[in-house]
């Protein structure tokens, strides 16, 4: 049996304004709320609320048989009340229909477990209350910002029981010439590993509209083919998990309706169940589906999904990255330290990993796509902006 | 008298001293009753015919031969042309025999200009300019050129040889100074062109003038300094942005600065006492270089970029600052020290600069120094009364530094060429 397991990760950070120096110690709104909104808006109307709609229609005409995960951020569903509550109703309109999972995270999509692990597992606490009271149910699927994983992170969430599977980038780094559909245990028993299959995710998430590449058009027939193609190598009977994750506004912004992605997912889930050895799968069933002893993968090295490195380069690879974010922890110790509980929503927005990624000097092909998500024309600028929000905030806990 | 002045740069259009210079000298020079015809590299054919002291911040256009404008000068008037490149290329060559033929016809030498001019967006735009410029000058009249920089030189030398007026070149900087090597060849070559026709050639500072006798061979005769001054409207209140005392670096990012020397000094500082907080402002080619070096000692908040800031920016800035540190490399005069003073930050500044040739409460440092500049700033940090009384005479001595007695030496260059 193959599952296909559909992760959709739903994010909005809040972007800093271009804080200037002169506002420190004048101006505690750090974030560019007019572009925030704007942002929001626009991917609301291009991408989460036809995109729900048509996974929703999936969900009612299977009856069941059509199922898809969500990784929603807290920050995510801030600015879905504060800029387009249709967008909340829709999401839960799919919870009460039974067709999606949610899964665990941390509230602010950061990075804290590199540099602050008790605030990393508050952040993660903070996400599961937030989806279980949004949505219903606790979440039982944990996946790091970004697919950010290493030994550590599985140590780190096993001090939340609910928590039994991670998701993590299937990349060659860690299980060299093994497939990515079977699943894994972690070093220390704790969880079940599931791999994003980054050739398949890409396929559509990068590659669907690039006419440069050979296998432009990608039709629904074809990629069901490919799909159904990849039992062929499975000779002992072990279930297959096939993990398609990627950002959700795929459909629609990064992958516009022109070229065709709502057609594609129209017609793909039916393409899918005309085969007898596929269904669609939530993460939290392999539990039951597993029928086999799962191998152990011990990961020494914090892996993850961006760029081509598949590493921690996108948020840390500059100097200006790891000061801005060393600095970052440091001030957000200080504030609990001084117990400015007033301070403290606004501080731990700071810890959005997307912040850091706008830092990114590397260039090349993945250059190009952190300028596509950078709302600076330079990283110098996204560093200089930050660190003068940084040195206000740091003013606040110190005079106030 | 009637001055024809040349200048690339001039308020609103700033990008560095030039800029402010110009200005100093064109407010001082209506003052005294000069009138001056101004060329700036504006994209529309006009000219600014200044009159009265107020006529620097208005600047009443006229187009030439036509009708006086009386209209205000708003930046968005004009399309100014391109601004300078941070860096030239390295190279060098000798135009002795040129200069020294005298019968040299006006059509040969524009056409042996022209020849120079040419790829690279500066070079175009400093082109067009000068043919417009000589189309402008055709219409006026005059008694004296004047051009600052090499970039008005082309235009200055040919309108010098059809009117038959003596040239003033005045020297701000040259290329040497500029790319902190041997630079670009052509500019060379126009430089050397200039300040070889020139009559007399200005220069901001003594080190300056003794730069271009060994550089360009210029005849030392010809020779006079006019160490600038700075513009004060009116003496404004210390206002704080940070309650420890703050060192500021204002500046192009660029080696001829010295950003690397100051970033040195911050973490030689920063490693004696956290009672401090350093901000570097300015753009350029070294920005991320030098902001990485920083990021990567991990200063955190104690070493802030400011981003581009507009000239009232840099004010508030120096407003905010105790101390401004100049450590450049080559710094034909250092305007923005007088700028710093004024606003009451005490300034340590490269030995070799002019500013330090003309100030009594400045410290004067190699620009290499670096532990002798952390060991000043340590000094004052700990010492905040020396350090208030020190900012209190900085003050003072800035605003005792004025165009207006500057101005009489030039007046007095001016006089030199044209008797009375």
């Amino acid at each position: 049996m193959i599952y296909v397991i559909f992760c959709f990760h739903v994010h909005q950070p809040f972007r800093l304004k271009h804080y200037k120096l002169f506002e420190i110690g004048k101006n505690l709104n750090y974030f560019d709320d007019e572009l925030n909104e704007r942002i929001f808006k626009r991917a609301s109307e291009k991408c989460y609320l036809p995109m729900n709609e048509l996974l929703l229609n999936h969900i009612r005409k299977f009856e069941g048989a059509f199922k898809i995960s969500f990784s929603i951020t807290g920050t995510f569903v801030e600015q879905a009340y504060l800029y387009r509550p249709e967008v909340m109703d829709s999401f839960k309109t799919i919870a009460r229909e039974g067709g999606a999972e949610f899964i665990g995270e941390t509230y602010y999509h950061s990075l804290s477990c590199l540099f602050d692990e008790e605030e990393f597992l508050q952040q993660v606490r903070l996400h599961s209350e937030m989806i279980e009271r949004e949505f219903g149910v606790r979440p039982r699927t944990f996946r790091n910002t970004e697919l950010v994983y290493s030994n550590r992170v599985s140590d780190l969430i096993a001090e939340i029981p609910d928590f039994r599977i991670i998701l993590l980038e299937g990349t060659e780094k860690i299980l060299k010439e093994n497939s990515p559909l079977y699943a894994r245990r972690s070093h220390n028993y704790e969880h079940i590993l599931l791999f994003r299959h980054y050739r398949l995710s890409d396929d559509i998430a990068f590659r669907f509209s690039d006419r440069s590449w050979a296998e432009y058009p990608l039709t629904a027939e074809k990629f069901a083919k490919w799909v159904a193609d990849l039992s062929l190598s499975e000779r002992e009977g072990r279930n297959l998990y096939l993990l398609l994750y990627m950002d959700y506004e795929t459909f629609g912004e990064h992958q516009w309706k022109e070229t065709g992605i709502f057609e594609f997912m129209k017609k793909l889930p039916e393409l899918l169940l005309n085969y007898k050895h596929i269904s669609f799968s939530w993460p939290s069933e392999v539990l039951e589906t597993l029928n086999y002893e799962p191998e152990i993968l011990s990961v020494p090295f914090p892996v993850s999904w961006a760029d081509t490195e598949r590493d921690l380069s996108a948020w840390l690879s500059n100097p200006l990255q790891w000061n801005a974010m060393k600095t970052y922890f440091e001030i957000l110790k200080k504030v609990k330290e001084k117990r400015k509980m007033g301070l403290m929503e606004t501080a731990r927005r700071l810890s959005s990993s997307d912040l850091y990624y706008y830092m990114c000097i590397k260039y090349f092909a993945d250059g190009d796509v952190h300028k596509y998500f950078s709302p600076y024309d330079r990283p110098e600028d996204a560093y200089i902006y930050f660190m003068h929000v940084l040195t206000d905030l740091e003013k606040r806990i110190e005079e106030g | 008298m009637k001055v024809l002045m040349l200048t690339w740069e001039f308020p609103p259009r700033i990008t560095g001293g030039l800029s402010l210079a110009c200005y100093g000298i064109v407010k001082a020079l209506l003052k005294k009753g000069v009138e001056i015809d101004l060329i700036l590299p504006v994209k529309e054919e006009v000219y600014f015919p200044l009159r009265k002291e107020e006529d620097a911040d208005k600047l009443p256009v006229a187009s030439p031969g036509g009708e006086v404008v009386h209209e205000e000068f708003k930046r968005k008037v004009f399309k100014w042309l391109e601004e300078l490149p941070s860096a030239y290329k390295n190279r060098r060559l000798e135009l002795r025999e040129w200069i020294f033929k005298k019968k040299i016809s006006i059509d040969k030498m524009l056409n042996d200009l022209l020849q120079i001019l040419h790829d690279g967006m500066l070079f175009d735009d400093v082109r067009e300019w000068t043919i417009s410029a000589i189309e402008i000058a055709r219409h006026l009249e005059f008694d004296i050129i004047h051009a600052h920089d090499w970039l008005a030189y082309p235009a200055g030398m040919i309108i010098k040889k059809f009117s038959e007026k003596p040239l003033v070149a005045h020297v701000h900087a040259t290329e040497f100074d500029r790319a902190g090597g041997p630079g670009e060849r052509r500019i060379h070559d126009i430089e050397y062109m200039g300040l070889q026709l020139a009559d007399r050639i200005v220069c901001v500072s003594n080190h300056t003038a003794r730069e271009i006798e060994k550089t360009y061979l210029v005849d030392p005769s010809k020779i006079r300094v006019v160490h600038n001054a700075f513009v004060i409207e009116k003496i404004k209140k210390k206002r704080r942005l940070f309650k420890e005392p703050t060192v500021v670096f204002v500046g192009r990012i660029t080696l001829q600065k010295g950003p690397d020397y100051f970033i040195e000094i911050a973490r030689k500082v920063l490693d004696k006492t956290k009672n401090v907080r350093f901000i570097m402002a300015g753009r350029g080619d070294m920005e991320r270089l030098v902001m990485e070096r920083v990021a990567s000692w991990g200063l955190g908040t104690k070493f802030l970029f400011s981003g581009f800031l507009s000239r009232e920016e840099v004010a508030k800035l120096f407003s905010s600052a105790d101390i401004f540190v100049m450590p450049s490399v080559s710094e034909p005069f250092g305007i923005a020290a007088l700028e710093a003073m004024s606003m009451g930050a005490i300034a340590i500044v490269a030995k070799n600069s002019g500013v330090a040739e003309i100030t009594k409460y400045t410290y004067k440092v190699d620009f290499w120094d670096i532990d002798k500049m952390a060991e000043i700033i340590l000094d004052l940090i700990n010492h905040p009364e020396k350090m208030e009384e020190l900012s209190r005479k900085s003050m003072e001595e800035a605003s005792s530094l004025r165009w207006e007695n500057q101005v009489e030496k030039l007046l007095s260059v001016y006089y030199e060429l044209i008797p009375r």
